[in-house]
């Protein structure tokens, strides 16, 4: 089983691994402790303590704080429990008219905004730009990505979590609450 | 005594729900006992495939697969599943596995019979094709008077007799006008074509010689394959080859199982995905045509506790009135490439589909069309598809990205728009077919750098768009330019790489029809969304000139037109005069009338998808993009937020002003954004009100909220919308 070193794997990360070892990492069977190595990589990275449990994206981060599995941004920012789509509790710039759009896209480059709206989900801590959504009016943000933290750790790992939570999309229990 | 096909199909699938194993193969005991051997003859088998795809394509008439190699050539077990496949479009691969399946399915091997030398093929999407013009062929292999195995092969012909010339037929309006069906024929027998095979397509094919020719090479290669399995089991025995040709297969099912579990996060992922067919008003066939589509191509997947995938179509839109309508079968096929490409790679075969559980798409919609509307036609059945498939990548990309492997992550692709040409080429012969431009994309961006320009196609490892004076001996058609297409790979850390832009002049025919077309391309939105914040990639817009001063301008030696220019102010419309300029026209569409000597064409090819957020990007990068002219100084400074200067004639960063900017855009991002919440309460008013919607999107939602009544309940409660809402009401 191949093994590689975490030095290469920051590397990569950051893009700067030379093609032959990125090759060899591409080729190579893969290091069972990978994840862990990631995770201690971005660990170190983030601006937070709190132990990350799953990197959803490079920059979101599904955290346990304080008893709570929840979102944060690099920066530590916090979105809220990771079973509700965190894009519920970030800022949002919407670009939905020629004048908004053109500023990203010019001339024959522009789409229709009868067609189609383009969503900026914006980090409230740092301000990063953490997804863009090219979608039609009344389409419900993508919940990219919604994991089964328990089965992860207790059954693929082999390292259950100290507690357990419901696997379940908790996002339109926010929705109500807003409703009311 | 033996099974029979139908029989033996039966015991595979008990078995495989029994054990878990397909063919019911807990142990790989050929791959067990004697590795070497077993992983030799997968080479050779594979070799063996790729040897007829060479053989076929060289036997092969149409600059499509002779120059373009856009076939593909399998071996299978005696009950259909593909044991190994050829360089060439693994977009079919499944395709042809069902097809056989299906000739056993519909009880041949009683009546007509399989016999030695038999030729069978499909191309008719209610038995299982794609779209007319791929011609799916098999045959039955023999050893000591026992079906043991089959051959197959797809090629994409140039013409199939549909409505309009060509084999994109996004104009098609119903299954009627999609061309010659052959629906699940035998077309010959030892190993020749029967004479009204021939007959058949002579006159009911506008390139007969070259839809012939083609045909031949499909039989050349099947018969290599044919010949050389003979070879290989002379050599290692009649057993082994029927063993451990399982064995492939159920070995590349656990390989991509192992992966999942390995590499990847159980849970659910949704991914959305959207396409335009923007037709009002341009020259189509049918009244009932002058519309604008919309397509919702929505990608749900569940990674299970066991690894396996289940996945969903739910919310996926209704047919539409053109040829954009495609069987599951076919869908199947497309995400059995795309997975197969993500996971499943080194032995490509049935195996890793195997792991899927796959819902029924709503009856009625465009990935399910037939048990509703049988009329819907599937011209170019590919291209909502396409779009659909390329989520996939973005989808593993991001599971990857999770467990930490970062060399595998991927983002999504770009768009396919083809080029097609019709009328008199240049040695007085009626000439209709695609270009190659569109099989030579850029590559997606991966977690770790840019993707390759001009460098892959989804559908197809062969990406390659073929010698440019190859083209010019076919179509009437002369290369003014190729250049790599600037800012074409969305905007983000890593870009993906990018397209280009080929312009033609059209030359030396008494008229020539360009047919922009649709194979998974988007006009009037933007191509996928971004990935972890980057920007998409832009729509397709083409441009052509009819009736220009070219033949002045060649005369008085002056400038050309060589490449597509800024997009606000086109080089088409700056450099040349001409009675008709489309400077930036939405596609798909026909020329409304034919072009003649020295017309213009400026048609781009996509780059693919982008990933991560644009002031991330390496600020040298941007400088190197800046220097090369893939990029411009307006990406430069406003969207990636990084400072040039330019001393000696070439840009280098200025790294105190770009941190000082980029410092600037995050502080800019935070005072123009405002909360989500308060953004859904002003825009669930909006969409009460359909503001600013295009009637092709409220249609669209209209139909997907019809046919998957869960999607509609999550979608109204999302929005807090009544429960009797409706679009369009």
């Amino acid at each position: 089983m191949a093994e590689f070193d975490k030095a290469d794997i920051e590397k990569l990360i950051d893009g700067v691994l030379p093609w032959p070892a990125t090759q060899d990492m591409l080729k190579s069977s893969k290091d069972t402790d990978r994840f862990d190595k990631y995770v201690e990589i971005m660990q170190a990275r983030v601006d937070f303590e709190d132990p990350i449990l799953l990197p959803l994206t490079p920059m979101l981060f599904i955290v346990a704080a304080k008893g709570e599995r929840v979102v944060k941004c690099r920066c530590g920012h916090a979105f809220g429990d990771y079973r509700v789509n965190w894009k519920l509790s970030a800022l949002i710039n919407v670009r939905d008219d020629e004048a908004s759009i053109s500023e990203v896209y010019k001339g024959r480059e522009m789409p229709d905004p009868a067609w189609v709206q383009i969503r900026e989900y914006i980090c409230g801590g740092c301000g990063a730009q953490l997804e863009v959504e090219a979608v039609p009016r009344g389409c419900p943000p993508d919940f990219e990505f919604l994991p089964d933290l328990d089965t992860f750790y207790s059954e693929w790992l082999g390292r259950p979590l100290p507690d357990t939570v419901s696997f379940e999309d908790k996002t339109l229990e926010k929705i109500a609450e807003w409703s009311n | 005594m033996a099974l029979s096909l139908q029989e033996q199909t039966k015991a595979n699938e008990e078995a495989f729900k029994k054990t878990g194993s397909l063919f019911g193969l807990e142990r790989l005991a050929r791959k067990e006992s004697d590795p070497g051997t077993y992983e030799a003859v997968w080479h050779i088998l594979s070799n063996l495939c790729n040897a007829a795809w060479a053989t076929g394509c060289k036997v092969s008439s149409s600059p499509i697969a002779a120059e373009g190699g856009d076939a593909l050539w399998g071996l299978h077990t005696s009950t259909g599943e593909a044991i190994c496949i050829s360089r060439g479009i693994s977009a079919h691969a499944g395709l042809l596995s069902d097809m056989i399946k299906n000739f056993i399915a519909f009880g041949y091997e009683d009546n007509p019979g399989f016999k030695e030398g038999d030729i069978f093929e499909n191309n008719d999407p209610h038995y299982g094709g794609i779209h007319s013009p791929d011609f799916d062929m098999c045959m039955p292999l023999f050893y000591d008077g026992k079906l043991i195995a089959w051959a197959s092969c797809v090629s994409h012909v140039s013409d199939s007799g549909s409505v309009t010339p060509g084999s994109i037929g996004f104009l098609n309006p119903d299954c009627y006008s999609d061309g010659l069906p052959i629906s699940m024929e035998r077309v010959g027998e030892h190993d020749r074509f029967y004479p009204w095979y021939e007959m058949r397509i002579r006159s009911r094919t506008r390139t007969p010689d070259f839809v012939m020719g083609d045909a031949r090479g499909r039989l050349a290669g099947c018969l290599t394959i044919r010949e050389r399995l003979e070879e290989v089991i002379e050599k290692y025995g009649l057993d082994f080859f029927l063993e451990a040709g399982r064995e492939y297969i159920e070995d590349s099912r656990r390989y991509a199982v192992g992966r999942v579990k390995t590499q990847t996060v159980p849970g659910r992922i949704r991914k959305s995905q959207f396409k335009d067919l923007a037709m009002k008003g341009k020259r189509v066939l049918l009244a009932k045509q002058d519309i604008d589509c919309a397509f919702n191509l929505p990608m749900e997947l569940t990674i299970n506790a066991d690894a396996s995938v289940s996945l969903s179509l739910q919310g996926a839109s209704g047919t539409v009135p053109f040829g954009e309508n495609i069987s599951p079968t076919a869908l199947k096929s497309g995400l059995m490439m795309g997975y197969s490409h993500i996971v499943g790679f080194d032995m490509f075969n049935s195996g890793p589909i195997a792991a899927w559980d796959i819902e029924m798409p709503p009856a009625g919609s465009w990935a399910n069309p037939f048990e509703v509307n049988f009329e819907a036609a599937s011209g170019v059945a590919w291209a909502p598809a396409v779009t659909w498939v390329s989520n996939l990548y973005e989808v593993f990309g991001r599971l990857f990205q999770m467990r930490g492997f970062i060399e595998e992550m991927a983002a999504g692709s770009g768009t396919i728009m083809t080029a097609e040409f019709s009328g008199i080429n240049q040695t007085g012969m009626y000439l209709t077919g695609l270009t190659l431009e569109q099989a030579s994309q850029g590559s997606p961006a991966r977690g770790y750098s840019d993707g390759e320009n001009s460098a892959w196609c989804i559908y197809t490892p062969e990406a390659d768009f073929g010698n440019a004076e190859i083209s010019e001996l076919y179509y009437p058609i002369l290369f003014l330019g190729r250049n790599v297409a600037p800012n074409s790979g969305g905007y983000g850390q890593f870009r993906g790489g990018l397209g280009h832009t080929a312009v033609w002049m059209v030359h030396n025919t008494p008229g020539l029809e360009y047919q922009c077309g649709d194979a998974g391309m988007r006009s009037k939105m933007v191509a996928n969304h971004g990935m972890y914040g980057a920007y998409p990639v832009v729509p397709d817009r083409p441009a052509y000139g009819h009736k220009t001063n070219v033949k002045q301008l060649i005369d008085e030696q002056k400038p050309l037109i060589h490449g597509r220019g800024d997009p606000e102010s086109p080089a088409i419309a700056s450099l040349i005069d001409a009675e008709l300029v489309e400077d930036n026209a939405v596609a798909p569409f026909v020329t409304p009338e034919p072009l003649q000597d020295h017309d213009i064409i400026v048609h781009p090819i996509a780059g693919a998808q982008a990933m991560g957020d644009p002031i991330l990007r390496d600020p040298e990068s941007v400088a190197k993009d800046l220097n090369e002219g893939w990029t411009t100084d307006r990406v430069a400074g406003d969207i990636h937020g990084v400072v040039t200067q330019k001393p000696n004639g070439a840009f280098v960063v200025d790294a105190e002003a770009t941190e000082a900017k980029r410092s600037e855009i995050r502080e800019a991002r935070k005072t123009r954004a405002i909360p989500f919440q308060q953004w859904w309460a002003e825009e669930r008013e909006r969409i009460k009100a359909h503001e600013n919607m295009d009637p092709a999107i409220v249609t669209m939602w209209s139909t997907c909220m019809e046919l998957s009544p869960k999607y509609a309940e999550e979608l109204r409660a999302f929005w807090d919308l009544p429960e009797d809402f409706v679009f369009g009401a």
